[in-house]
């Protein structure tokens, strides 16, 4: 039997085959996942924000922010046997805007959190393989590590793989 | 103040008082609205795990309608109202004559902009008696509103609140129409730079 483990938001989490990582409810946060397709560990951030700069660092937590979390979501799982940079690959699922902003100077948070990544997976040069962002709606995932597959899934479409 | 859980619980009660006052109004126009009694729950102030709050809503995955509108002056915060899908369908089928929507998916543009007004009229009515207990001017931006999970719309709500603190205070309240069954559950959320200003407004510092 396959173990089920949730990310909530500002978590991190490694697992590997024959386990699965599910993110429920995901709306302007942006999932990253890592797969190592050898050795078939992965991990996700959830993250919440696009950037940490201004913030006190004895008040930082790294995996709510995009540039310090892709750093750290590396540094968890590096450490796990059978797992090598040049195997690894990035997806990102999330950034949507729930509430279109009903005045134009507001900002887009999930917008933002998803250019944010993207910068911060460059700067590790981890290849972008696939990705589901933007848009009004909500997203589940679930992350099968034996396939190394996200099973993408929002309200009133067919779900469909990543 | 950014830091929410420095609140002592004088000034803890002192929101609470803020939310009773607010969705007391509200409540009433939400009666005079619909024409019906309308019976409002206690409201809380509560500082949350900001991990906590799908929970509270009954789960990430869950359901519900959301309107969200922004506080505007020199408080300012975040107004969500959540409706339970029976609820809304219900509040259509009062306010729309003629109306037969059974699942809020198959909402049309009438529906919508239905929805949004009640939320006009409920965030209307909750902040002009803040207003008035401030001394304060108050506005709302126009409601925004969305039919998803609700562990996604709170992202939206809260991440720009959660970047120093993992805490989010939450004034919550919710309205039970006395025989159907009517919920709707109220969320404001002070921005936190704005709070010491509210509490000295209503004299607690």
């Amino acid at each position: 039997m396959s173990v089920v483990i949730p990310v909530g938001m500002g978590e991190l989490k490694v697992a590997r085959s024959p386990e699965t990582l599910v993110v429920y409810g995901i709306g302007s946060c942006i999932i990253v996942s890592l797969y190592d397709t050898k050795s078939k560990v992965g991990g996700i951030a959830h993250i919440m924000l696009p950037d940490s700069s201004g913030i006190a660092k004895e008040r930082l937590n790294p995996n709510k922010f995009a540039d310090t979390a892709i750093p750290a979501l590396y540094d968890a799982i590096k450490g796990e046997s059978g797992v090598f940079k040049a195997n690894l690959h990035a997806k990102i699922i999330g950034g949507s805007e729930m509430f279109p902003p009903t005045e134009d100077y507001e900002n887009n948070i999930g917008r933002d959190n998803t250019a944010a990544v993207k910068i911060a997976l460059k700067k590790m040069g981890f290849p972008l393989i696939a990705e589901d962002t933007g848009g009004k709606r909500g997203r589940s995932i679930e992350f099968v590590l034996e396939s190394g597959l996200i099973m993408l899934s929002i309200l009133g479409e067919e779900p469909r793989e990543l | 103040m950014e830091d929410v859980t420095t609140l002592t619980k004088i000034q803890l009660d002192a929101l609470r008082e803020v939310g009773n006052i607010g969705s007391g109004n509200a409540a009433s126009a939400l009666a005079q609205f619909l024409n019906r009694k309308i019976d409002m729950a206690v409201p809380t102030a509560t500082i949350l795990d900001f991990k906590d709050i799908p929970t509270i809503l009954g789960g990430p995955s869950t359901l519900v309608m959301g309107i969200f509108l922004k506080v505007l002056g020199e408080i300012s915060g975040r107004f969500l109202l959540l409706i339970p899908a029976q609820t809304s369908i219900k509040l259509l089928r009062t306010l729309i004559p003629g109306c037969e929507i059974d699942d809020p998916l198959n909402m049309g543009e009438m529906e919508s902009s239905c929805m949004r007004e009640v939320g006009n009229i409920l965030a209307g009515a909750f902040l002009n008696a803040l207003s008035a207990l401030t001394q304060t001017p108050m506005l709302n931006s126009l409601p925004s509103m969305t039919y998803d999970m609700a562990g996604a719309m709170i992202d939206n709500v809260i991440a720009e609140m959660t970047a120093v603190s993992d805490k989010v205070l939450m004034i919550e309240t919710s309205f039970i129409e006395s025989e159907e069954d009517l919920k709707i559950h109220i969320f404001l959320l002070p921005e936190p730079k704005s709070l010491m200003l509210l509490l000295h407004k209503i004299g607690v510092n």
